[in-house]
């Protein structure tokens, strides 16, 4: 090993995180799955299978979801990162979350996080999709209770929703 | 967690390729990380460097030169499957990307990294074969530019030599007269099969045709004999034709038996959706259609 290697790396990181900055060093290989539960104590974001299949860490970079899991945290440099702990504004649910409260779109419960972030990024650039185009985008979130079409009604709500409280406001 | 390593960021592609020489084996280029990350993970790579090429801006441009479309190597799957010039010139392309995976990883994934890493189960390489794109490779000599048929060698394997750096894809557009479609199984996000076609019918007749298999393999494979068998075949008889290639198939695309299906039901069904994938080619001008 090289007297470069001797040292680990840390990588200057600014960002902002559910609308606060943040800055510090990290460690190159630090992901930013770790980053969000470990460093910053952010525990809504769940690890489940670490191989970019499951959904459950899904956030929102600049508004793409990414699974955290496989997203080395320095590469937020810059950017906004949203977790689930962040779709709160001011005490108020987000229409996704009320959603799939009233729809129960969830059973157990562990990979809600990820469905909601993943339904979000959805409709930040579709929103109004249809059903199956719901189904397209979540066809990488998996729910192992099989919660899928109380999680499709929640969605499909939610935009419902969203898109009524536009009308109100352009009205 | 991650074995720690050491990030480098190169901003030109000298060096890029420089870094490349210096280090050896020891660095591995990271132009996205879907896949180079879960290799370090399950310990089935190892790297003391990672060499962040996202950082060079030529290597993220989508252009069109004449008429190439020039595609840079940390261009993501969600650019590919969104761009707008890509949508109109690369249909079939940009149909193929929106298959990759799920959101996420074509939120982080790369053309160039899914290219170089080529694995088996891929969608765009099967795709890319039939448009007959080329890759220009940077390397201590200067820029080389060669097939991509050539670039992909075999399983995760590809002409690229250690010190060398995928830096963009070429991609000319079907001749005008041509359909397309890419039709694909899939389980759990990977696919299990994906056929390409392009294809152009005059007087009712096959008068150009291009087939290319993937993922059941050890590479995407262009169906050269098959296409000249049906060059200026009815339809009727290129069903019949591509009904009893199997042996060609067998020989040439080397499908093995696993989880995802034995060698024989893979030929079957790549049989079955180079039948339905030349009739949505020649009929719908461009139509899409995703099967399983």
């Amino acid at each position: 090993m090289s007297d470069e290697l001797k040292s680990r790396q840390f990588i200057a990181l600014s960002l902002t995180i559910n609308g606060k900055s943040w800055e510090g060093k990290v460690p190159a290989e630090e992901t930013l799955l770790e980053f969000v539960r470990n460093r910053l104590g952010l525990t809504g974001t769940k690890r489940s299978c670490e191989s970019e299949v499951c959904g459950a860490c899904t956030v929102l970079v600049d508004n793409q979801a990414v699974s955290a899991c496989n997203y080395l945290a320095f590469e937020a440099e810059g950017k906004r990162v949203l977790t689930i702990e962040g779709l709160e504004v001011d005490g108020k649910l987000d229409p996704l979350q009320e959603a799939f409260i009233r729809n129960v779109g969830a059973q157990c419960g562990y990979c809600t996080p990820g469905q909601i972030m993943a339904a979000k990024a959805l409709l930040l650039e579709n929103p109004s999709p249809t059903r199956e185009q719901i189904a397209e985008w979540l066809s990488g979130n998996i729910c192992r209770c099989g919660a899928y079409p109380a999680i499709a009604r929640s969605v499909l709500e939610a935009a419902r929703v969203e898109q009524t409280r536009k009308e109100k406001r352009n009205a | 967690m991650l074995t720690p390593f050491h990030v480098l960021h190169p901003t030109t592609i000298p060096e890029a390729t420089r870094e490349l020489q210096r280090l050896g084996e020891r660095v591995k280029v990271y132009a996205g990380g879907a896949e180079l990350l879960l290799l370090l993970r399950h310990k089935l790579l190892e790297a003391e460097y990672l060499l962040n090429i996202k950082g060079i801006r030529e290597l993220n441009g989508i252009v069109r030169d004449g008429s190439l479309l020039r595609i840079g190597a940390t261009v993501t799957h969600h650019r590919l499957e969104s761009d707008p010039l890509v949508r109109e010139c690369l249909p079939m392309l940009a149909h193929a990307e929106s298959q990759v995976a799920n959101i996420r990883v074509r939120n982080q994934g790369t053309l160039g990294g899914n290219l170089c890493f080529n694995d088996p189960h891929s969608d765009p390489s099967t795709s890319l074969l039939v448009y007959e794109a080329k890759v220009m490779v940077a390397g201590r000599s200067g820029v080389r530019e060669m097939p991509l048929n050539e670039f992909l060698m075999g399983m995760y394997a590809t002409a690229l030599e250690p010190d060398e750096l995928l830096i963009e894809v070429l991609v000319p557009p079907l001749q005008s007269g041509f359909g397309d479609a890419y039709l694909r199984v899939h389980n759990f996000q990977r696919p299990t099969l994906g056929v390409a076609v392009a294809a152009r019918l005059q007087d009712e007749r096959i008068a150009g045709v291009r087939l290319a298999v993937g993922c059941i393999g050890p590479k995407a494979e262009r169906l050269g004999e098959l296409e000249a068998q049906l060059m200026g075949a009815s339809m009727v008889e290129a069903e019949r034709v591509i009904g009893q290639s199997r042996p060609y198939l067998n020989d040439l695309l080397q499908p093995v038996n696993d989880l995802l299906g034995s060698a024989d039901y893979k030929l079957y069904i790549a049989q079955v959706l180079l039948q339905r994938g030349l009739e949505q080619a020649v009929h719908s001008n461009g139509g899409h259609e995703s099967v399983g």
